[in-house]
């Protein structure tokens, strides 16, 4: 499965309770979408950390690495080896 | 202008006289002086006043923190309505449930809420829709009064005589289907709250707050008052998601004064390190919103052990404040929720009603100018809580034998999760629509980052085929995500007792073994 996918899946699983893959564009914003709030930001790092075996730094925890799907695709290419 | 200080309205009029260029409020797109703010009320009351509005007649406002909500806010009040702010977060059924049920016969709103086109819609053309801010996404309803118009228009100063007993605001506590609790608090109630709260925080027109807090709570609502009041600034920030931009500014915006829930500080604890930062010009921090941990307390004056700390508990039903923990008895009464705030008595009663002897448990009661007048519309529930001159709080504490409280416990199952108080009804009324549910009750577990998380117990019907994200994925469509079940558990019956009632402690037990 693509990171995309795994993401994608992640988010429509845990945070809109639906496998319609039509409810997430991957450039909505989580925050303007109501989709995240604080507590599901967390989550979110914790599942990037244990997926990606990547350490999410507290100073990246910006709307620009965490806030759409796109976005985190885009940071954790960055983060990788 | 009335010539004293009676309400909200005149103080802040006084401050827009002696100090109009003073900084009130910065938002994302702007820095709005007093004069400024001054001028953006006199414009909404002047639209309001036009359009017909008697005192007394209630406006409802759907507006995140912003320089235009303070505006409408105040300019509300100065044509002589009542504010009925609502929570930005909540879906459509509860903002018609609380309109409606407030008897507003207008709607400030956000022209970005996702929720517009459904408010509209269940509103019908008897109310009037003010689209505030530019330009809607998606289809903005026909009708809706443009706030451009509002903004070009003429200013009106205020000229409506309020005095103390008039109502102020209606503040909705719960949106539960045909009963929402909406709090009803006068402009004397308003006034007396900022006042006790300036007296021991010792707030200036030198003071500047981040704010996080939403207005439409009664905790941020006592923060935009209480800087209103003397000339402070307020420098909001509408999000806590990502927390280091939040500590960034306080560092770069050099204010002297946070507040926050439980939840607030365990997130900046957890994600930011404090010490990097030049916090050297925060003064004090307040914590209310539900009883923070004490090892919670002690990494927070660590990290900063320059300042003082508020400890405060209070209710909406009492405009906001109860009691505070002077800073210096952090630690002689640690665990403490404090004293009574100047001119509120605070009783603890036993189940006889008789004042408790120290260290016996009872209800905490108030009494004071800062004490609401009642529910809206409900004399029922009114009557169940004011009693005798007082208010029976439904939290349960004792005292030392200085005086000071320590929570106990509660009596009303509200749920409190992060700065939210939730009532499970909603929640379970919501999940009864599903077919497939016989019975559902939802209750509160502990959590460690936002003191409660809810938790549905669901009783299914026979081979109905149900399953948890069906359930969530209902939630999500018709509760506001903070309301969601963050856990969901199958059961064959909920435990009652024997007249019926659902034995909601044996199912918290149930989850903290």
């Amino acid at each position: 499965m693509s990171s995309e996918a795994q993401i994608r899946n992640y988010i429509l699983e845990n945070y809109l309770f639906t496998d319609d893959p039509s409810a997430l564009d991957s450039a909505d914003s989580f925050l303007d979408q109501g989709i995240l709030d604080s507590t599901g930001i967390l989550e979110v790092i914790y599942f990037l950390e244990d997926e990606f075996k990547i350490k999410v730094e507290d100073t990246e925890m910006i709307p620009e690495n965490l806030d759409s799907v796109n976005n985190i695709i885009t940071f954790i290419e960055k983060k990788r080896p | 202008m009335a010539s004293s200080p009676v309400t909200l309205v005149d103080r802040f009029s006084a401050i827009v006289e002696s100090s109009p260029a003073a900084l009130a409020v910065v938002d994302n797109t702007h820095r709005a002086s007093y004069q400024e703010i001054f001028e953006l009320v006199g414009k909404v009351s002047h639209h309001l006043l036009e359009s017909g509005l008697k005192k007394g007649d209630r406006v409802s406002l759907l507006v995140a923190n912003s320089v235009e909500y303070i505006g409408i806010f105040y300019g509300i009040w100065a044509a002589g309505g009542v504010t009925v702010a609502l929570n930005t977060q909540a879906k459509a059924r509860d903002i018609i449930n609380w309109v409606n049920h407030s008897g507003a016969k207008r709607l400030f709103v956000d022209q970005h809420n996702k929720e517009l086109g459904a408010i509209a819609a269940g509103l019908g053309a008897d109310i009037e829709l003010i689209g505030v801010g530019e330009g809607a996404s998606g289809n903005p309803p026909a009708a809706m009064v443009s706030w451009q118009a509002i903004i070009e228009g003429s200013a009106s100063e205020p000229a409506i005589n309020l005095v103390s007993s008039d109502l102020a605001s209606i503040i909705y506590t719960s949106g539960t289907t045909g009963h929402p609790k909406g709090v009803t608090l006068s402009h004397g109630n308003l006034s007396a709250n900022v006042a006790s709260i300036l007296a021991y925080l010792g707030l200036s027109g030198n003071d500047s707050i981040l704010n996080v807090l939403p207005f439409y709570y009664s905790y941020g609502n006592s923060v935009l008052h209480t800087h209103l009041a003397v000339g402070g600034s307020l420098i909001l920030e509408n999000s806590l998601v990502y927390p280091h931009r939040v500590v960034e500014k306080i560092a770069n915006q050099a204010v002297t004064g946070f507040s926050g829930v439980p939840s607030t500080f365990a997130l900046l604890l957890g994600r930011v390190n404090l010490t990097d930062y030049d916090l050297s010009k925060l003064r004090y921090i307040t914590q209310a919103g539900g009883p923070m941990a004490p090892a919670l307390i002690d990494r927070l004056l660590t990290a900063l052990p320059h300042i003082d700390l508020f400890v405060m508990y209070g209710q909406t039903e009492a405009t906001a404040r109860l009691t505070y923990l002077p800073p210096n008895k952090l630690k002689e009464k640690r665990g403490s929720i404090g004293i009574a705030i100047p001119d509120t008595v605070i009783q603890v009663r036993n189940k006889q009603g008789r004042i408790a002897k120290p260290q016996e448990t009872g209800e905490i009661c108030a009494a004071g100018e800062n004490i609401m007048q009642g529910y809206w519309r409900d004399s029922e529930k009114t009557a169940q809580v004011l009693r005798d001159g007082r208010l029976y709080t439904g939290d349960l504490a004792h005292t030392d034998s200085d005086g000071y409280l320590y929570i106990d416990g509660r009596s009303s199952d509200m749920i409190k999760s992060g700065a939210n108080r939730i009532s499970p009804k909603e929640i379970e009324e919501v999940i009864q629509e599903l077919d497939g549910i016989l019975e559902v009750a939802v209750v509160g577990c502990p959590d460690e980052m936002l003191g409660e998380i809810i938790k549905a117990y669901v009783v299914p019907k026979k081979q109905n085929g149900l399953d948890k994200k069906q359930i969530q994925h209902h939630c999500k469509k018709n509760l506001a995500i903070y309301k969601i079940p963050r856990s969901i558990e199958f059961i064959d019956e909920l435990p009652k007792t024997a007249s019926g009632k659902v034995k909601k402690y044996l199912l918290q037990k149930k989850d903290g073994d």
